[in-house]
């Protein structure tokens, strides 16, 4: 900790926060350009990268919120990750069951059509 | 009009006892049609289903666990409309030859579903205490919610009439179905009975219920069960 904080933050903690939020938001656009990333899925990768470009470059916002959680400006950042985080995983354990539900029925179908067909084979022998 | 009455049997790995199942379905029901779920074995299930003629085989290609296969049963059971589907386990445990009288009660209407159970006075069935301490905690949990005076909710010995075969063909657990689906049954008006009968030992295989799955076990249907209690079975309509 060297001069006073510039706005009430560390100027290396806001470039390491832009740098991470830009990078992110590079990252998830060119994975959705690929078509890696489904649009519907990066919508949440896209909010955290754009809360936190708005927190870099907006360090008032960190500073106004720390006293309310009673918490260091830095801890701010680490509970805005983490309710990212849990919210990512928790929308994808929706859309795996979803998908694990799909499934089931995919194969149960795909069953019992195998049975029609080989019963239609043998009725036209 | 005679119903028309499907027997439905799951089946994973049980080359050791599928065999004398269909043979004692023979023997004991022959007007009765079979259909057996093959959930993607590993062993001979298969081939040794394929050398009885006029039973039905419906291959998984891989395995998706008992909820799952009863419930393509069901389907089977739905799309050839059968008025009747009696569901039987394919290791031997359950008396076939009880099967009629399962089918003649649901066709007397008692109930919309009969379950053959292993707990009332006549039967010398005998499980482990850890196996009865959970069943009897589980029962307790489904006649809160069902209220129905069914004292072995986890026997898959059942038969079903033509709105539970509806039902069940849309909603079936994935795993250690078999007390969640009363609970089901109930959400959707319908009724269940049970009638008492003797369970022979295991011929062969593995029972699906072991110690260290207990656990995961009780809290799962637990689970299920209390969730079931607030959400909404569309009841099924006759079209035909």
């Amino acid at each position: 900790m060297g001069e006073a904080p510039q706005f009430g933050i560390e100027l290396s903690h806001r470039v390491a926060l832009l740098t991470a939020s830009l990078a992110l938001l590079c990252l998830v656009l060119e994975l959705v350009r690929r078509g890696y990333l489904k649009e519907r899925y990066a919508l949440l990768w896209l909010a955290t990268s754009g809360v936190g470009l708005l927190l870099g470059c907006f360090p008032g916002l960190i500073v106004f919120i720390s006293p309310i959680l009673q918490v260091q400006y830095l801890t701010v950042l680490f509970i805005l990750s983490f309710v990212f985080l849990l919210s990512i995983v928790l929308v994808f354990t929706v859309v795996i069951s979803r998908l694990t539900e799909r499934h089931r029925q995919l194969t149960q179908e795909v069953a019992l059509l195998a049975n029609r067909l080989k019963r239609l084979e043998k009725k036209s022998e | 009009m005679e119903p028309r009455v499907l027997i439905i049997i799951p089946a994973y790995n049980e080359e050791d006892s599928i065999g004398n199942v269909l043979q004692s379905i023979r023997d004991h029901c022959p007007e009765y049609d079979v259909v057996v779920i093959d959930d993607g074995s590993a062993d001979a299930t298969a081939q040794i289903v394929g050398r009885f003629e006029n039973v039905a085989l419906v291959r998984l290609p891989y395995n998706l666990g008992i909820g799952a296969s009863v419930q393509t049963g069901y389907k089977y059971a739905m799309q050839e409309g059968y008025d009747i589907a009696v569901q039987c386990d394919a290791d031997g445990q359950h008396p076939v030859d009880r099967i009629p009288s399962l089918v003649a009660r649901v066709t007397a209407g008692d109930a919309d579903l009969i379950i053959g159970s292993r707990y009332v006075a006549e039967s010398a069935y005998k499980p482990s205490l850890g196996r009865r301490v959970g069943k009897s905690i589980l029962s307790r949990l489904v006649d809160a919610v069902v209220g129905g005076g069914i004292t072995d909710t986890t026997s898959g010995f059942r038969a079903a009439n033509r709105k539970v075969i509806a039902t069940f063909a849309k909603y079936y657990p994935d795993d250690y179905p078999e007390a969640e689906a009363l609970v089901i049954v109930h959400k959707s008006g319908l009724k269940a009975a049970e009638t008492a009968v003797e369970m022979n030992p295991r011929q062969g295989g593995r029972t699906s219920i072991r110690l260290l799955h207990a656990v995961y076990y009780m809290i799962k249907v637990a689970l299920a069960i209390f969730i079931d209690v607030f959400r909404k079975f569309t009841k099924h309509v006759e079209t035909r």
